[in-house]
């Protein structure tokens, strides 16, 4: 059971969004915009990056990558694990990669504060090193900042349940720990994996709480959130702020499109739809791919 | 500006923040490969459909209704581009002729090139000589949006059904003075039934000097300086205003027809004659009633007398204007309702019976508020036979239901001031020379003193206009109590 605490701390949150915005005769044209929300004394500020337009081919999307990796972590030891460099892949990549740069430039400026990430503190995936991961918790750590990431989907089951719809009766706020988690590697779980139930309603999440902080520090955490954010449906304000204002609209999209063709002369392909083609009316069902 | 899509006559035309263009504008849709060009008219600006834009909005105000604060670092300059679509809007435009070799022709049957056309404003200057608006009797409505001059040809409201509409003190009267005054300087004939006392003093400047039209301005007004004696009467006007104007009903017209023609063959006939022949006459008593307050009807109007001397003489005036043009003014202001329909009764009558008489060549009669004065029957009259007569009739009016149905359809030329009330539109839309959307959409939004005029003055090219001021002494003021004070 959690108590609001209505101490002052400055809540963060960090979001990043990514959409393929056209195609081109060699590859595609990819947008990438992130932003950070900070509520401080009452007042929620943003600062949004982007959006960022790239070209990614097939012969260009190792070069674009590696270069945005020594451009975002100089420090970092090495980008070996590109992994394989799927063209589809590509927007998500990138925009992870600014995400975690985001990530890491608010837990090195902020102090004392709530940092909030959209999914979870897993890492040893191509998109997010182990080593990249522990520096950025270390960093947040240092300056008294504490990491708290909330998962909206999670595949996380007892007993063949996901554990976010496996809710006790009890009032909200609580959350409940998941103890035996224990991840193939190289898989790495920086964070103690909990069902955070905040509000009322029926909604729960995955909430990711550094490995580091002692268990009074993250039970305190989740209650300076309380107490500091507005939350709806158990899931922070700054945190769906973050993520309102770096999703592209479709009018965001066509006005992409316009500054490409004007500024490039490039010309957007529209690309037959093969299963329209196809199979008509019956060509993208519900859950079709 | 680009071409998206055309459903019937109807033109939808995407248009970018840096393309201005407004309601009533002219457009010139041109597909150079097929020679030829549409000449469309916008009637609406609406934002053009963007998707996201509700997600844009509601995003800029998460935060309880504020605006949420930060900064943007958008090195690629992409936020111009958004508001760029953002604005777009969509122009929706009435097609209204297709031009091919400076021929203009009404057709909308052909497609322009979605992809190759291109779309520019028409000059309004450029529109009228291509849609040949011009004339050897020039009439200067006023200034267009672009501040060309609007020009009509007298002879277009010649021999025509005009109707000048619009809501309260939005400059109806004046336009109906500037076509009147123009008018009679092209040596028309002008018939005025003046409701409010509002034309009497248009001889004059507005610092009350004498202006050119003074001679030829003949104010009536009815029980004062116009008067008739039944000597000056024919029996079928007399007869028009007992049954139309007093409601006789036909048995007594029968008898008071008798009693007309005895005191006729004997020269007697006066007004005292007239009572004492009804009070004498062997009749039924109810006949001779209904005759009695008909009588008293007429000599308590005050407009009929045995002594002629010092009255003016409508048909003196109407011969002097056929010859150097000019404007007979009836005054009906202090007149009561039933004075007022016996006065227009008789100069109606008296109208048709110079006309078909080819004493008089034709008649320009304006007429302000008719329905107060003009009985049931004279508007199928006014559509029909009067045009043959040589009546050609201006209504002005600001109630426009008040006027027929199929005095709409007929009307050749309509002068449209603004109007908010969806029914008043309604109304007006009616008429056969313009479309409903037009009307609609244009009408709504014009400003005061402007005026959308559709009709064979313009070629069915629905202008806007500015009406020009006019130096005459305005009369048509409405009285207040709360004055200023200097």
């Amino acid at each position: 059971m959690l108590k609001p605490k209505h101490e002052p701390a400055t809540v963060a949150a960090i979001d990043t969004s990514s959409m393929k915005i056209g195609e081109t005769n060699t590859g595609m044209l990819i947008a990438v915009r992130g932003a950070t929300v900070c509520k401080q004394n009452k007042q929620y500020k943003y600062m949004r990056l982007g959006p960022f337009i790239f070209h990614v081919t097939d012969e260009n999307k190792k070069e674009v990558y590696a270069i945005l990796q020594t451009a975002y972590f100089t420090a970092m030891h090495e980008h070996a694990h590109q992994g394989l460099l799927n063209l589809i892949q590509m927007p998500t990549r990138i925009a992870t990669l600014l995400e975690r740069w985001l990530q890491t430039s608010l837990a090195k400026t902020l102090n004392n504060s709530l940092i909030l990430f959209d999914g979870s503190l897993t890492s040893g995936t191509p998109d997010t090193p182990t080593q990249q991961m522990k520096e950025t918790l270390h960093a947040a750590r240092e300056r008294g900042n504490i990491v708290l990431a909330f998962s909206k989907m999670t595949t996380l089951r007892v007993n063949g349940h996901l554990i976010t719809e496996m809710l006790p009766y009890y009032k909200p706020p609580y959350m409940l720990e998941t103890i035996g988690l224990k991840p193939k590697p190289p898989i790495v779980l920086f964070g103690d994996v909990y069902v955070a139930r905040l509000t009322h309603g029926s909604y729960a999440f995955r909430l990711d709480i550094d490995k580091e902080a002692s268990a009074t520090q993250k039970i305190e955490a989740v209650e300076k959130l309380l107490g500091n954010d507005l939350l709806s449906q158990s899931y922070p304000e700054t945190l769906r702020l973050a993520h309102i204002l770096c999703t592209f609209t479709a009018n965001e999209v066509i006005a992409m499109q316009h500054f490409i063709t004007h500024k490039y002369g490039l010309k957007i392909l529209n690309r037959p739809d093969i299963h329209r083609l196809l199979f008509g009316p019956f060509g993208r069902g519900e859950g079709c791919s | 500006m680009k071409l998206y899509r055309k459903e019937g006559n109807i033109l939808q035309i995407l248009s970018f923040p840096n393309e201005t263009v407004e309601k009533g504008d002219y457009l010139l849709v041109e597909d150079a490969e097929a020679g030829k060009a549409l000449i469309v008219q916008v009637i609406d600006v609406q934002f053009a459909s963007i998707p996201g834009v509700l997600e844009e909005l509601l995003r800029s105000l998460p935060d309880g209704g504020e605006l949420i604060q930060g900064a943007d670092f958008d090195p690629l300059e992409i936020a111009p581009h958004i508001t760029y679509i953002q604005d777009a809007s969509l122009i929706v435009c009435k097609i209204r002729a297709t031009a091919e070799n400076e021929n203009l022709s009404p057709s909308s049957s052909w497609l322009p090139s979605r992809s190759q056309s291109t779309i520019r404003k028409l000059p309004i200057p450029t529109l009228l000589k291509l849609a040949k608006v011009d004339g050897k009797l020039p009439i200067i409505l006023g200034s267009t949006k672009d501040s060309s001059p609007l020009t009509i040809d007298a002879s277009s409201l010649d021999g025509r059904l005009n109707i000048i509409t619009g809501k309260k003190e939005t400059g109806k009267s004046h336009l109906s003075k500037l076509l009147m005054l123009s008018l009679v300087g092209y040596k028309a004939t002008v018939v005025v039934f003046d409701l409010n006392g509002e034309y009497v003093s248009l001889g004059m400047t507005s610092d009350e000097k004498r202006n050119a039209y003074h001679d030829k301005i003949h104010v009536f007004a009815p029980s004062q300086n116009f008067k008739v004696a039944l000597k000056q009467l024919n029996l079928h006007v007399l007869l028009g205003i007992l049954i139309h104007a007093l409601h006789l009903p036909g048995t007594s017209a029968r008898e008071f027809r008798r009693i007309w023609q005895s005191l006729k063959e004997r020269d007697m006939l006066n007004m005292y004659e007239l009572g004492e022949a009804i009070r004498n006459w062997h009749c039924n008593q109810l006949v001779r009633d209904a005759l009695f307050s008909r009588y008293y009807a007429l000599v308590n109007s005050g407009f009929f007398t045995d002594e002629a001397a010092g009255t003016m003489l409508l048909e003196e005036c109407l011969f002097k204007a056929k010859e150097h043009g000019g404007a007979i003014i009836v005054n009906l202001k202090n007149t009561s309702a039933i004075d007022r329909q016996i006065v227009v009764e008789y100069v109606l009558g008296k109208l048709i019976e110079l006309l078909t008489s080819w004493k008089l060549a034709a008649v320009f009669l304006f007429a302000e508020e008719a329905h107060l004065y003009l009985r049931e029957t004279y508007w199928d009259d006014i559509v029909t036979r009067m045009r043959h007569f040589g009546i050609f009739t201006t209504f002005i009016t600001n109630q426009p239901d008040t006027i027929r149905e199929n005095i709409y359809r007929q009307a050749d030329n309509i002068f449209l001031f603004n109007f908010t009330n969806e029914h008043d539109l309604e109304v007006v839309s009616r008429a056969a020379r313009v479309d409903a959307e037009t009307v609609k959409f244009i009408a709504r939004d014009l400003p005061p003193h402007h005026c959308l005029t559709l009709g064979k003055a313009v070629r069915d090219f629905p202008m806007v206009v500015k009406v020009k001021a006019l130096d005459v002494k305005t009369m048509g003021e409405t009285r207040l109590f709360f004055r200023e004070h200097d």
